[in-house]
């Protein structure tokens, strides 16, 4: 499987769709974007932060482990640090496989083990 | 021997600071390492991070480089 991982602290710029087979059927993407409540307050946006080397051995891992359980192509993994104003993506996963259902589980799994492991921050 | 300690966001705040060096030794825990350079953190919800793996706090740090304090994630 071909892995991109990137952390940045510009806008998120969504790649091109690049497609490493004819034999993909399925393009699976994510975005999460910060949202203007939180817990009742009222927010201009959230600062993030990651423990980067930790953040990318781990999420090498994860995507490993995901592979082997439901096989994809490419995961492209973006994740947006320092301030995020309301409205902008945080976040974006895109994960191309021959089936939809391997991606669709692998995107939906991967965020969960990120949310659950994967030190990175954010902050009002 | 010497590890860099690092600290992010919650224990970045109650520490003052995100990086230092503190001498050890191979027997050392994250948690008597803690216990010597910053007694008053609270570290009930923090994991520890021994060379990029989580790690209990009670387990001797060997020839480990760097710990990282963990507060809980929130990634996304």
């Amino acid at each position: 499987m071909e892995t991109h991982i990137t952390f940045t602290t510009a806008p998120i710029a969504i790649p091109a769709l690049a497609l490493p087979s004819r034999e993909i059927g399925a393009c699976v993407e994510f975005q999460g974007i910060v949202r203007e409540t939180e817990q009742d307050r009222q927010l201009a946006g959230l600062q993030y932060e990651a423990y980067e080397p930790m953040a990318r051995r781990h999420l090498s891992r994860i995507f490993d482990e995901l592979a082997a359980l439901h096989p994809c192509a490419v995961v492209i993994f973006i994740h947006r640090l320092g301030w995020v104003p309301v409205g902008e993506a945080s976040l974006f996963v895109r994960v191309i496989s021959a089936h939809r259902g391997e991606a669709l589980q692998f995107v939906a799994e991967a965020i969960d083990r990120m949310k659950a492991d994967v030190p990175i921050w954010k902050r009002a | 021997m010497q590890v860099n300690l690092l600290a992010f966001a919650q224990a970045r705040d109650q520490l003052g600071w995100s990086e230092r060096t503190v001498v050890c030794t191979p027997e050392d825990t994250p948690r008597s390492i803690l216990a010597r350079v910053a007694p008053d953190l609270r570290v009930k919800l923090m994991r520890v991070a021994v060379d990029q793996e989580y790690q209990s706090w009670d387990h001797p740090i060997g020839e480990a480089s760097e710990i990282a304090l963990i507060p809980p994630v929130s990634g996304g």
